[in-house]
Formats: structure tokens, C-alpha cells, sequence
């Protein structure tokens, strides 16, 4: 209860941060006493906010600590769905494993699990997903897409491009897809996407999005075997970015994208998706879990496969790491 | 000439039936070729084939007829019992097969388990997408009919179960 009277003391004072408020005004909009008030603001501070205080003017929110609880992303939301529920936990395993819990238990389309920490985030096929706190973005969204299963990888290649369109609107910074979703800052990797489906064999139950954005680690915040390979927002971009913010970008991306699908199907999302990445043209390798492919990168294929031309013949790839040559 | 299905599917039928590998009928500037797929496993089992063909009967059979320049069928598995009884969970895409949630875990499911219809059986993978399957008949595991890593066609038979 308490809690929920903070976010909303932190609601009004994120909405009026231009101005004072005086407390009567803050107790009459929440509906507490003005002690009450004076309690929350004490907490706020405590975790990080800086709240000025003058006398017969009020109270002035100055400074926000880039916190990516609840309160802080709905604040800046403007989507119809995504991230309309949101579950915020400081700690977590997994946001995936939390993600699976809540949707098998009936949790909405575009319902979000963020954590300020995980302590396994998952990668694919068991890889753990480095996820330091207040650092990145770790989160995973619910859909429940009304489509064929056999469609469903779509949404791996959507994802790329939601997120690559919204990290582009925040930072300006060049964003490359490398097939599938790989998202990428001078060939290091920035992003990863985890898509997980739960269904039978011819009903999609439920899609779990997850999504590892590095935002404000620095470069020796990485471990030793990462950083030839990974790099963050921060570390490319020489500032820090809010990451609430940019998680509310990404929702509204990653929305766009999503209902554009729906009505229009792949197409533009596969415009998008071959103009965001540098791989179509170029000489690949693919190492697929059956062979070693070395061509040139065709086309996306209309299913989100990657037709590879090697010699005379035209391979599609469905399952590869990808090495540019 | 304009061949219609029908006739095609006629034609299909008595060269599947002959002993005669290919046909090529052209009339008219129009060309139909059948040609049986060739019965060996393919090494390399990057490209997609076509529709999975589905295994006609075990062992000395002539291999099925395919259209054109259709692709071999994946490597067929082998369907031991004719049994009826058996139901048949497929791959609801295509993509790679993995029998466990990462290279050091335990299968899902191994033959002789015991399952559920809520029980994941296994992934299929493509473009990332991580498709947990589930069983959606209780009963046990008579046989796992592809191998981990394997590229699997949409509709290809994965496991047999013995329905409880």
C-alpha cells in the first residue's frame, strides 16, 4: 500500500517537475495527509530522487536516478498495449522464467517483466545473458499473437527491427542487424532477443520476447571474455542514456511494428529488417548445426530464412551463427 | 495439351507403381518431368526441401516420385511398426530439432518416459524462435524419430506415443 502511494506521489511530482508543488497540493491530488506526503518524499530521497523543498512553495522534483521501476516507464508510456502491466522486480533469476510464470497464469498481451538485475539471464540454448544491475535494459514481453504457429519466427526479425528503430530515435547511434536479431554498435553486440514460444502443434499458446539491451556499462564493466565481443549504448555514444526512457521507446517501437504486422503482414517488416541490417550482399559464413555455409547473403526470405547464395546453388538458412567475412 | 491436376496426380501414380525412374511428356511447348527422388540420404541437409514426403512403407519399396526439380526428402525415419494405435507428435515448422533446453541438459523426454499433454517434448528452432512443444496427448514414449540438431520439415513425424 505504501508503495503504491509512493508511485504516486513520484507521478505527480515527475508530471509538474517544472514547478513547485506545495504538500497540500501533492495530498489533495493522492488523497493522503500532508505527514503522509512528507513520509513518501523522505523515501524517494532515500532511493535516490532528488526532491528540493522550499518553504510556503513546496516540493520540486530535480533529479531522477535512472530507476526503471514501474512508475518510472509508465510515466513516459504512450502505447495502447505494451507494457500497460508491468512487473518490476529489482532482483530476478530470469525475467524470461518470471515471464512464463505470468503469462501460463493469464497475464495480458504486451504484459512486462523488468528487472534492475538477473542473476541467470538466459541466452540461447542454456548461454547465460551477462546482466549486471543498473546498468542495462533486462526485460521480456508477453504476446499472444493471433497467427500460425509456422509464422511465428516473424516476430524474431519484428523484434530486431522494433528495438533497433527505437535505440536509432533515443541515441542516433548507426544500429546494425546481423541475422536473425542480433543487434549491433561497430560489429559488437548490444542486443540480444530471445524469442520463446509455448504451444502445441498447431496453436501458439503464448510468445515470451526477451530482450538484453546494454546500456550504461562502461567498457571495463565487462568480463574479460565479453569484451571482444559486446560493447553498450554508453561506451559507443561517450554519454548515459534513461533508460526508462528508452524503455518506453522500445514498447512503442516494438507496438508499431507489431500492429503493423497484424494488418499488413511481413512485408515491411522484411523492408525494414533488410535495409537495418549490412548483411544482405555481403560474403557470410553460416555455421548451422548440420554444416558450414560460406556464400553471399541473398535476401530475407519471406518466411525470415536467409537465402544464401553459395556457388550454384541457393541455400536457406533457418538456424546459423553468422560471421561476416 | 494443359495437363490438369488430376491427370498429373494420375501420372504420378502409375510412374510411382512402374519400374521407370523418370518421364518427360512435351507437347505443344509445354514440358511436365517426373522424376523418382533418389533413395540415398543427402549428407548435407542445409537447403529446405519441399513438403516433407511422408515414409510410404519400410524397407524395398521404390522410392517416392517427386515433381520436377523437387528436393529429396528429408532423411526418412524409419517406421518399424505399422501400429495404428501409435500417435505421431510432428514438427509444427520447420527448423532445428533439439531434444534438450541446452547442450548439457538431459532430453526432455526420452523413449519409455511417461508424459503428459502439457509435457514439453522438445524445441524447434528457426530465425531464433524457440518453440517449446508440447506433448498434447498423455501417454509414453514409444520412439524419438529424429536426431538432435536436425533440420526437420513442417509436419515431420518427431515422436511415436503409446496413448495411456
Amino acid at each position: 500500500m505504501g508503495q503504491v502511494l509512493r508511485h504516486e506521489v513520484l507521478s505527480v511530482l515527475l508530471e509538474n517537475s517544472a514547478n513547485f508543488l506545495s504538500g497540500e497540493e501533492i495530498s489533495k491530488r493522492v488523497g493522503v495527509s500532508r505527514a503522509a506526503i512528507w513520509k513518501h518524499i523522505k523515501e524517494l530521497r532515500n532511493e535516490g530522487y532528488e526532491i528540493e523543498a522550499k518553504p510556503r512553495k513546496g516540493y520540486r522534483l530535480i533529479y531522477r536516478p535512472d530507476r526503471v521501476a514501474t512508475e518510472e516507464i509508465q510515466n513516459e508510456l504512450s502505447t495502447k498495449l505494451f507494457g500497460q502491466q508491468i512487473r518490476y522486480e529489482p532482483v530476478a533469476k530470469s525475467t524470461q522464467i518470471l515471464a512464463h510464470q505470468w503469462a501460463r497464469a493469464g497475464a495480458p498481451e504486451g504484459s512486462l517483466v523488468i528487472a534492475d538485475e538477473q542473476q541467470a539471464g538466459k541466452g540461447r540454448l542454456g548461454r547465460v545473458w551477462y546482466s549486471p544491475p543498473k546498468t542495462g535494459i533486462w526485460m521480456s514481453l508477453i504476446l499472444r499473437p493471433p497467427i500460425p504457429i509456422q509464422q511465428a519466427s516473424h516476430l524474431t526479425l519484428l523484434a530486431s527491427v522494433g528495438v533497433s528503430s527505437a535505440i536509432i530515435n533515443q541515441t542516433n547511434l548507426p544500429i546494425k542487424i546481423k541475422w536473425p536479431n542480433d543487434l549491433l554498435l561497430q560489429g559488437k553486440k548490444i542486443c540480444g532477443i530471445l524469442t520463446e514460444l509455448r504451444g502445441d502443434q498447431d496453436k501458439i499458446e503464448y510468445i515470451v520476447l526477451g530482450m538484453g539491451i546494454n546500456v550504461n556499462q562502461q567498457s571495463d564493466h565487462f568480463p574479460s571474455e565479453l569484451k571482444e565481443v559486446a560493447t553498450s549504448l554508453a561506451v559507443q555514444g561517450k554519454q548515459s542514456y534513461s533508460r526508462a526512457s528508452l524503455i518506453a521507446e522500445v514498447m512503442k517501437e516494438l507496438e508499431y511494428y507489431y500492429l503493423l504486422y497484424l494488418e499488413q503482414g511481413f512485408e515491411p517488416i522484411r523492408n525494414r529488417w533488410e535495409s537495418l541490417s549490412d548483411l544482405i550482399g555481403k560474403k557470410i559464413t553460416a555455421k548451422t548445426p548440420q554444416a558450414k555455409v560460406v556464400g553471399v547473403a541473398e535476401s530475407l526470405s519471406s518466411d525470415g530464412s536467409l537465402m544464401v547464395r553459395s556457388g550454384k546453388e541457393l541455400i536457406t538458412i533457418y538456424s546459423a551463427d553468422i560471421d561476416k567475412e | 495439351m494443359t495437363l490438369k491436376m488430376h491427370e498429373i496426380r494420375e501420372l504420378i501414380q502409375l510412374i510411382d507403381d512402374s519400374s521407370i525412374d523418370e518421364f518427360e511428356l512435351e507437347k505443344d511447348g509445354e514440358k511436365v518431368s517426373i522424376r523418382k527422388a533418389k533413395p540415398e540420404v543427402i549428407t548435407q541437409q542445409v537447403a529446405a526441401p519441399a513438403a516433407y514426403v511422408p515414409p510410404v512403407a519400410p524397407q524395398a519399396v521404390p522410392p517416392a516420385p517427386a515433381v520436377q526439380e523437387t528436393a529429396p526428402a528429408a532423411s526418412a525415419p524409419a517406421e518399424e511398426s505399422t501400429d495404428t494405435d501409435l500417435h505421431k507428435i510432428v514438427s509444427p515448422m520447420v527448423g532445428t530439432f533439439y531434444r534438450a533446453s541446452s547442450p548439457d541438459a538431459d532430453p526432455y523426454v526420452s523413449e519409455g518416459d511417461t508424459i503428459n499433454s502439457k509435457s514439453v517434448v522438445c524445441i524447434v528452432e528457426a530465425m531464433k524462435l524457440m518453440n517449446e512443444l508440447e506433448a498434447e496427448v498423455s501417454g509414453t514414449i514409444v520412439q524419438v524419430l529424429a536426431e538432435n540438431g536436425q533440420l526437420v520439415e513442417y509436419g515431420q513425424p518427431l515422436f511415436l506415443v503409446k496413448p495411456s
